[in-house]
């Protein structure tokens, strides 16, 4: 990467160049994510609600304690992992699928990549309502094609009970993030080379064989990535709970983002969600760390 | 051999077809229910295709945004206009913004070697990883005490800090696959830093910062979050907002909501195809190690 040329001119040294480059993106990247980072752990380790000004106080770890000890933060948590495990083992299934069949030639294959882009394109928000109106308990359209492959009776509020709110919001949600994971998932077949699969064929390897002992192994840094990818997504999750079901019905669907949500902007109780938010975040870069490291290896394979 | 091409291609067609159902089929009934009568959308069972093809609740949209109150039609559609101005403005200004302040951050990440560099790389690497909920907290409370909440500024400003990183690892990407032998030629005739950026690095990522302009663009349209939160009136309603004003209030008649959905997305969905090249080449580069 370094250029090979000698300094041919009076210049500033490198460090001072990069800090001159980057000092506005670094500055603007600092004041809303650094500065407020900071500040929310500061909230967090305080007994700060809006309801009640005036007495803000340090208390340590409390608002910690408080939520570890508490069924309010075990049970979101539960819900959220099973939310996110459902969606990443559906969009993971779905998008492998797609881009097993798009790594075949054939004419038309442009044309059904690119419409990947439609779902994809398609913001969180108007994705949740598209899928208010399919599920609609009384005129939807899954409950019309489902009355009409006879697989109900009647009109089923989708929505209104478990496990079928969980279901159906697992797929609401994955419906608009598998197109990326086609996408990347497609880009690592590209690059397993085609004459591998040449001489399986020649040693007589089945289809499945072929599927198993050389692609899923070849595919294994890129699933990683995609794994990790959607599971940090899927665990904050939070527009389509907003919109699709405000964490219901009976707290079904209270994911530890609809939580930190009602805390604060609806309890006013801003220590506690900031609190629970810094777990939230915790786990996540957790779980980023583990990202990076994966995706070290991926690239050195 | 004839028959086994034959019966792969059937496979892969009927596979086609399912994925083509799967991925556009939702949309398309939206758009269709969007053309129908309200009566006729509560229609058992439902018809697929709207006859005839009604446009009332497109004309909702304008003539409440015309004539406010006068027009008579619900209140979220009398805002809606405004609000998918609002986004324009603020995702534009962000694509534009972004683009320009992360080139300069991404080229001495790409060519330059200096200490600390691999620790900024790990900070937007890991900024991008920090869930937005838990700086939604103070941020809110800081644009309140400073004035600063519903104002379309404000989302501009924050909107471009969570796309930056993004861009910025998109560049330095992209900055790489220029071949250094360009940039050393130039500054063999004496360009400075600042001009080989400039008159070289630049002019030859066109593709790459089209692709992370689209891109930023299409993030921040779709943006929900800090859009609710930092909104109190209209004045600062992004589309997303209004979406969920519409999608949450039973009192709205369902074709007016899926009519709002429809134009809101109207532009991701338009800029997605027309520059479907540079998207997924983005994609793939934005997400990956570059």
């Amino acid at each position: 990467m370094q250029s090979k040329i000698a300094e041919t001119r009076k210049e500033l040294p490198q460090g001072m160049l990069a800090i001159f480059f980057s000092a506005p993106a670094v500055l603007i990247i600092a004041a809303t994510i650094l500065v407020p980072f900071g500040m929310a752990v500061f909230l967090s380790l305080h007994n700060w609600n809006l309801k009640r000004p005036g007495r803000e106080r340090f208390i340590g770890l409390e608002n910690y304690t408080d939520w570890l000890t508490d069924s309010d933060f075990w049970e979101p948590l539960r819900t959220t992992f099973t939310f996110a495990i459902g969606a990443v083992i559906l969009i993971l299934a779905i998008s492998l699928l797609i881009a097993l069949l798009l790594n075949e030639k054939f004419p038309g294959r442009g044309v059904v990549r690119a419409m990947l882009l439609v779902p994809w394109a398609i913001p969180s928000v108007v994705n949740a309502l598209l899928w208010k109106w399919l599920l609609d308990p009384n005129y939807g359209l899954i409950n019309a094609v489902f009355l009409e492959l006879r697989l109900i009776d009647s009109y089923q509020a989708w929505l209104g009970n478990m496990p079928g709110v969980m279901i159906w919001l697992v797929i609401a949600y994955s419906w608009i993030h598998i197109p990326l994971a086609t996408l990347l998932l497609l880009s690592g077949l590209q690059t397993i080379p085609g004459d591998i699969y040449e001489s399986a064929i020649v040693d007589g390897a089945s289809v499945w064989q072929r599927f198993a002992f050389i692609t899923l192994p070849l595919l294994r840094p890129m699933l990683s990535i995609v794994i990790i990818f959607e599971m940090i997504f899927a665990l904050k999750v939070f527009d389509i709970i907003f919109v699709l079901t405000a964490g219901g019905p009976a707290d079904a669907t209270n994911v530890l983002g609809w939580t930190i949500y009602t805390e604060t902007f609806r309890k006013l109780d801003f220590g506690a969600g900031s609190s629970i938010a810094m777990l939230l975040g915790a786990i996540t870069l957790a779980l980023a760390i583990l990202f990076y490291v994966f995706l070290d290896k991926g690239v050195e394979q | 051999m004839q028959q086994r091409a034959r019966l792969r291609l059937a496979v892969i067609y009927i596979g086609a077809a399912a994925v083509l159902l799967g991925t556009v089929g939702p949309f398309l009934w939206l758009v269709s229910s969007s053309f129908q009568y309200e009566r006729q959308l509560l229609n058992i069972p439902p018809q697929w295709l709207p006859n005839p093809i009604v446009l009332d609740s497109y004309r909702e949209i304008f003539e409440g945004a015309v004539l406010g109150e006068e027009s008579g039609v619900p209140y979220q559609s009398r805002i809606f206009l405004r609000s998918f101005a609002n986004s324009f403005f603020v995702a534009g200004s962000v694509a534009a913004i972004a683009v320009l302040v992360g080139a300069y951050a991404a080229y001495p990440l790409a060519r330059l070697t200096f200490r600390g560099r691999s620790v900024l790389l790990f900070g937007i690497l890991a900024s991008r990883m920090i869930p937005a909920l838990s700086l939604a907290i103070p941020i809110v409370l800081v644009a309140k005490r400073i004035g600063m909440s519903d104002k379309i500024v404000t989302l501009v400003f924050i909107n471009l800090s969570f796309i930056l990183p993004y861009v910025i690892w998109l560049l330095q990407s992209y900055f790489k696959t220029i071949p250094i032998e360009l940039e050393d030629a130039g500054r063999i005739d004496g360009c400075s830093r600042l001009q080989v950026v400039h008159k070289i690095i630049l002019p030859l990522s066109l593709p790459g910062l089209t692709s992370a302009g689209i891109l930023a663009f299409l993030l921040t349209w779709g943006e929900f979050l800090f859009a609710l939160l930092l909104s109190e009136t209209p004045a600062s309603y992004t589309s997303t907002v209004v979406v969920s004003l519409f999608a949450t209030d039973v009192d709205v008649s369902f074709v007016s909501i899926i009519t709002a959905g429809v134009v809101s997305v109207i532009p991701p969905i338009g800029f997605a195809l027309i520059f479907q090249r540079f998207i997924i080449s983005g994609l793939l580069s934005g997400s990956l190690k570059g």
